[in-house]
């Protein structure tokens, strides 16, 4: 059970709040940040961490407790901002961002951060591994979900593909694989440096049972969530959301996949996202 | 002396034992069940091996998530591929994450002689002791391999076995005991020291031998606990050694050539040293394993002939 389970309307004040915490953990950061890839992926992280996941922070060693994996460790920012609301660690932890020896480092490092379940940053290693722990369930006859969130850029890394395959031939429907669509890469638009459409027919392909959900509204990405059956197929759902999602300067434009606010574009942002 | 024996057989008696003994032993391969000689295991335990496909990628990281899991997850499959494709998925998902992962590199050095370079794993070591987190073990004999397997399989974490993919036959006793970083004595001796890693051991028994046979006394050491390793013990064999040559099946880089080296100019010791190996830049010669050990001079002859060449020099 989740300890949250919170309403729709709910989340979306969750989620306006992650995102403001996301503003000014980047702003105060001495090494930059992520700002476009830790505001896209808002809705789907407090969606799991606040209504779907069953897992707690006083449950950590609970092997019977759904994992999430954050596959896109370079929005290790914007998911530490919803683990600390959520209650993993104190929020005051959140300035000590990127400072030198902090327990939250540029790339999520579980023998620092609680709840982090893996250290990520190499892009394509969330999926084998979110692969090894969903075949160990089944083998232990556990009822756990794994979750795995990647990017859209992330997915010309070959080994999701082989991870696809090991998941569809050992039927992991205990698997639910979330691919933050935001259609932005370090270098520019996805279609452009290397593209993934049709996105949804590669997954079929591959054997999975594809979902479309619109990313940044929590009532799409918890209905979509909530009505995965487990009927022998792993699961992917495409999360269509917009790099930056929230602020009006930074989403959608590319230069903010590494940049971060700086003086009056945080309180601009914050005014923004105070005014809905 | 026990038979020569393959260290795959081994390794596979091993891990059935310790199903058999309660641990929840998952072995994962990449269409490497031959290369394992696993069928006795899939006999025993028809539902317990994962096959991911020729998917070096998936096998390690597969391995690493049966391991958060709460699996023991050990990977089979030929060194090469395991080291050089799914490097960064050793480096990330077993060693930076700490998952209780068993590498076996199998049919390591150069076991698949004229396979040529693709096949041979002449940098594992190497590749390995720039990790962090990891123990990294070689077995030169029967009996080290059995113990070193078990071993690992009760340690929790990351560890990489060096397997060697010939049978091979015992050079300790009985009663040997396997200890975590020990450097093993075979022989005493005052004229040379020779130290060897894993199957090029028994190159360097059989050189120790001629040597014997022309006056010369060799003291002979095998490590094939490169991470831990006893420094300490290393530090005393080499104050009361005059010269020193190293052997292994592997690049002169990076291996126990290179640790050995690293001890001597740590430690101030001033021993000359000659590591035989694969020499800098270079790569295993295609061939059976007697001519390419004799091509690149650390067969049995090679290292006699080094041995004598320093002692005239003593």
């Amino acid at each position: 059970m989740n300890p949250y389970r919170l309403s729709t309307d709910e989340l979306v004040k969750k989620a306006t709040d992650i995102r403001k915490r996301i503003v000014v953990l980047n702003s105060e950061s001495p090494a930059g940040g992520h700002t476009g890839a830790d505001l896209s992926q808002v809705e789907i992280v407090t969606s799991l961490y606040f209504r779907i996941l069953n897992c707690a922070p006083d449950r950590l060693d609970d092997p019977e407790r759904d994992v999430y994996i954050q596959s896109k460790g370079h929005a290790a920012g914007g998911y530490y901002c919803c683990l600390a609301e959520a209650g993993y660690f104190p929020t005051d932890w959140l300035p000590t961002y990127q400072h030198a020896d902090s327990k939250l480092p540029g790339h999520p490092v579980k023998h620092k951060t609680p709840g982090v379940e893996l250290n990520t940053g190499a892009l394509g290693h969330g999926l084998p591994v979110a692969v090894g722990l969903a075949l160990a369930a089944k083998k232990s006859g556990s009822k756990r979900k794994i979750y795995v969130l990647t990017g859209d850029g992330e997915l010309a890394e070959g080994s999701n593909w082989e991870a696809a395959l090991v998941a569809a031939h050992y039927g992991l429907d205990n698997l639910i694989i979330i691919n933050d669509k935001n259609k932005l890469q370090l270098a520019g638009f996805t279609k452009d440096i290397m593209k993934t459409d049709p996105l949804d027919e590669k997954w079929k392909a591959f054997g999975m049972q594809v979902t479309q959900c619109e990313g940044n509204n929590v009532e799409s990405v918890v209905s979509t969530l909530e009505s995965l059956q487990q009927e022998g197929k792993p699961h992917v759902v495409i999360a269509n959301t917009i790099k930056g999602a929230g602020i009006s300067f930074i989403q959608g434009r590319p230069e903010w996949h590494h940049r971060v606010p700086k003086g009056e574009e945080v309180s601009l942002a914050l005014k923004e996202l105070s005014h809905g | 002396m026990a038979n020569a024996e393959h260290f795959a057989n081994i390794m596979v008696e091993r891990f059935i034992s310790a199903v058999e003994g309660g641990v929840d032993l998952v072995p994962v391969v990449a269409d490497s069940t031959s290369t394992a000689k696993i069928a006795p295991f899939i006999k025993a335990f028809p539902d317990r091996l994962v096959n991911v496909g020729i998917a070096e990628q998936a096998l390690v990281g597969t391995a690493a998530g049966l391991a958060l899991g709460g699996k023991v997850a050990v990977t089979c499959n030929a060194a090469p591929f395991l080291i050089s494709r799914a490097n960064e998925q050793v480096k990330v998902d077993v060693c930076y994450n700490n998952t209780n992962v068993k590498l076996f590199g199998l049919n390591s050095g150069a076991s698949y002689g004229p396979l040529a370079s693709t096949h041979h794993s002449i940098d594992d070591i190497s590749v390995m002791r720039g990790f962090g987190n990891i123990e990294v073990y070689a077995p030169a004999s029967p009996i080290q391999c059995r113990q070193i397997i078990d071993y690992a399989i009760n340690k929790q974490g990351p560890v990489y076995i060096r397997m060697d993919g010939k049978e091979l036959p015992e050079l300790f006793s009985d009663d040997y005991q396997f200890v975590p970083g020990k450097v093993d004595v075979l022989s005493e001796g005052d004229d040379v020291l020779l130290i060897g890693m894993g199957s090029a051991m028994h190159e360097v028994v059989d050189a120790a031998a001629l040597l014997r046979d022309q006056g010369v006394s060799p003291q002979v050491l095998c490590i094939s606990s490169i991470r831990p390793c006893d420094i300490n013990q290393l530090v005393k064999n080499l104050v009361t050694a005059k010269s020193v040559i190293t052997v292994e099946e592997h690049n002169v880089n990076g291996g126990i050539g290179a640790l050995v080296c690293e001890v001597i100019a740590e430690f101030g010791t001033g021993n000359r040293i000659r590591r035989l190996g694969i020499s800098d830049g270079g790569y295993a010669m295609a061939g059976d394993r007697k001519s390419m050990r004799a091509h690149h001079g650390f067969d049995a002859n090679g290292i006699a002939k080094t041995a004598l060449e320093m002692v005239k020099e003593n």
